[in-house]
């Protein structure tokens, strides 16, 4: 509380005022709630700093990630360490391609990946949960068994036909991911819905002539953003890591283009030659990632959910 | 009990028999067969190969004739791209091996799992609670396919312990790190259930009535705590072996196991129809199966879950 100390004066009553106002909304509380979490904040800003280098991170090499330096091809494992020198500076591949670019591109690659594939299979999820949850009867059965059948099959079945028939691009890969978990969030966001549709204002909307549709996306799934928020924080590293296993086994994206699973793929491979550097820094990478999201994740899930709001 | 077996079981056929009908037009639909190459057979060839796999007759037929083999003669067809094998011999060979470290693995995840969390229950804030935190952080990070490489550089390259790959009929250092790189991540999550599980139940009224009558800490814990602390963990084992099963396509990849893993991927690849639907047969009744166990298991221990299944 930004207060005088005199309990009295006006500028005090206008402090609480404010303070008050400010705390009546569950955002502004949230939002204060996440940035006192010094984890979170630490890894908020280190993954903000892995995006940057994704994002402005060509702008330094001097390779492109498809380049491959023909001086150093054939003696990777003595000439090809990481060097300021010749540019390479996380070092070289094992076909002598520059890995900090590599490691740039695959790093695009995952966090797009992760993070839209995220987004839109809670949002799938969560609109199919509140479809479900608001109708119920026939529809909720329909919705429930395909969540059941989809939750039965190991995915990488599913994935691994999918990418070997179908191409291996970039919007392949999320829309495979999307479908192999379109179910994330629908239990949760169903059961809240179920509770939420025997509300006063649901039976207002209704009142005023809404159509369903308006009423579900418009008045019931703003409530219910909290549960998607935090759903996305558990996704989206799981995606990353989906993503990641699946170019591990050599199914995911297609070369020359790379995402940290490739390459760590390409690195445990060549580790035996005594090229650690090829693991070492696309997987670093990854856990960064992982474990940035990780303590997000735990800060929106205290800063967010109800149970945790003293 | 065994009515509701059977009426599970029953289940089980038709979505199966979807999950043929699935993955067979999505296999059908896509481009390219297993017998298209980068250069064509001549034509008079090509019909030669279809007709000896009965590929050149309508879709329907096809289907008919594949569906009504297994089920007569539990026959999965041949192999399109290994000559001469079937994928009733293919899988003869790999599951075997799958399915020992899978086991290994199994016992794994539930002997270190559920004591870890024990003691980090019991001893609530001490030493083996940090480490136990430490884990479920660490398993997040590295998921099997970082985990590995990790483990055959430490006790492959650096100490020289276990070899890096291989099965060599299932000797027990070719079974240990496929099995616990498998089974690490999940008996992190096993032990983190295990340890919030029997928190709670340890705060319940029953227990301090037990402990009121004088009982010892070790005959309260083993005959009144033991069962409902373990609960959750078992309904929690079937989404694990379900992953289990995916993560062993990786392992067999990665440590060159022999194991069915490497045949799926490598049928991907060729488009060898049959292996991949045999497999994902495969894989799938594994899953229904394993999950049925669990479920069964489950309702033998809960008196609650079990009186509703009449």
């Amino acid at each position: 509380m930004k207060t005088k100390k005199i309990m009295n004066s006006p500028e005090f009553a206008e402090a609480v005022a404010e303070d008050m106002l400010e705390s009546r909304s569950f955002w502004a509380d949230a939002r204060k709630r996440f940035f006192k979490n010094r984890m979170a904040v630490v890894s908020m800003s280190l993954l903000f700093c892995l995006a940057l280098f994704a994002i402005f991170g060509h702008q330094f090499s001097k390779w492109t990630y498809e380049e491959i330096d023909w001086s150093i091809l054939g003696k990777v494992k003595t000439h090809g360490q990481p060097s300021i020198e010749n540019g390479h500076y996380f070092g070289v591949d094992e076909l002598g391609r520059d890995l900090y670019a590599r490691v740039v591109q695959g790093s695009r690659v995952s966090l797009l990946v992760g993070f839209v594939s995220g987004i839109l299979a809670v949002m799938i999820g969560a609109s199919m949960g509140a479809i479900a949850g608001y109708y119920g009867g026939r529809i909720d059965q329909v919705i429930m068994g395909a969540y059941n059948i989809t939750l039965s099959i190991p995915y990488i079945i599913f994935f691994v036909v999918w990418q070997a028939f179908f191409g291996r691009s970039l919007e392949q890969m999320i829309m495979v991911l999307v479908i192999v978990n379109w179910t994330a969030g629908l239990l949760i966001v169903r059961g809240q819905v179920q509770t939420l549709k025997n509300r006063e204002f649901v039976d207002a909307a209704r009142m005023l002539g809404l159509s369903d549709f308006k009423i579900i996306f418009k008045h019931i799934l703003p409530n219910m953003l909290w549960v998607i928020t935090i759903y996305m924080s558990i996704v989206i590293p799981e995606m990353i890591m989906m993503e990641s296993l699946v170019s591990f086994l050599g199914v995911g994206i297609q070369e020359p283009n790379t995402s940290w699973g490739a390459l760590i793929s390409e690195g445990a491979k060549t580790m035996t030659f005594g090229t650690i550097w090829q693991l070492a820094f696309p997987a670093a990478c990854f856990v960064i990632a992982q474990v940035s999201l990780y303590y997000i994740g735990d800060g929106l899930r205290d800063a967010l959910d109800p149970k945790e709001r003293a | 009990m065994l009515s509701y077996t059977l009426r599970r079981l029953m289940a089980v056929i038709p979505t199966i028999l979807i999950l043929i009908v699935i993955c067979f037009f999505l296999m059908r639909l896509a481009p390219g067969g297993p017998f298209t190459s980068e250069r064509p057979l001549p034509p008079a060839v090509m019909k030669n190969v279809l007709e000896r796999y009965g590929l050149d007759e309508p879709l329907y037929v096809q289907l008919w004739t594949y569906v009504k083999n297994i089920i007569i003669a539990f026959d999965f067809g041949p192999s399109f791209s290994q000559k001469d094998r079937s994928v009733n011999d293919l899988i003869a060979q790999g599951f075997p091996v799958t399915l020992t470290y899978g086991f290994f693995s199994a016992v794994f995840v539930l002997v270190m799992g559920i004591p870890l969390g024990m003691i980090a229950a019991l001893r609530h804030n001490s030493f083996w609670d940090y480490v136990m935190t430490g884990l479920a952080i660490f398993s997040q990070i590295f998921p099997n396919f970082v985990l590995a490489p990790l483990m055959v550089l430490l006790f492959t390259l650096a100490l020289g312990l276990l070899p890096g790959g291989g099965w060599n009929g299932g000797q027990w250092q070719y079974v240990i790190m496929p099995a616990v790189a498998l089974g690490t991540s999940y008996m992190a999550s096993v032990a983190r259930l295990t340890r919030g599980s029997l928190l709670e139940v340890l705060n319940a009224p029953y227990i301090r009535t037990a402990r009121a009558k004088g009982l010892s800490e070790r005959t309260i814990l083993i005959r009144h705590a033991m069962k409902p602390t373990l609960l959750p963990v078992i309904s929690y084992m079937a989404p694990v072996f379900v992953y289990m099963i995916t993560g062993s396509v990786f392992i067999d990849i990665f440590f060159s196991t022999g194991g069915i893993g490497q045949n799926f991927i490598d049928a991907a690849y060729t488009r060898d129809y049959s292996v991949i639907l045999g497999l994902a047969i495969l894989y799938s009744v594994l899953t229904f199966v394993l999950t049925l166990i669990v479920d069964l298991v489950y309702a033998w221990i809960d008196p609650k879950v079990r009186s509703g299944l009449k």
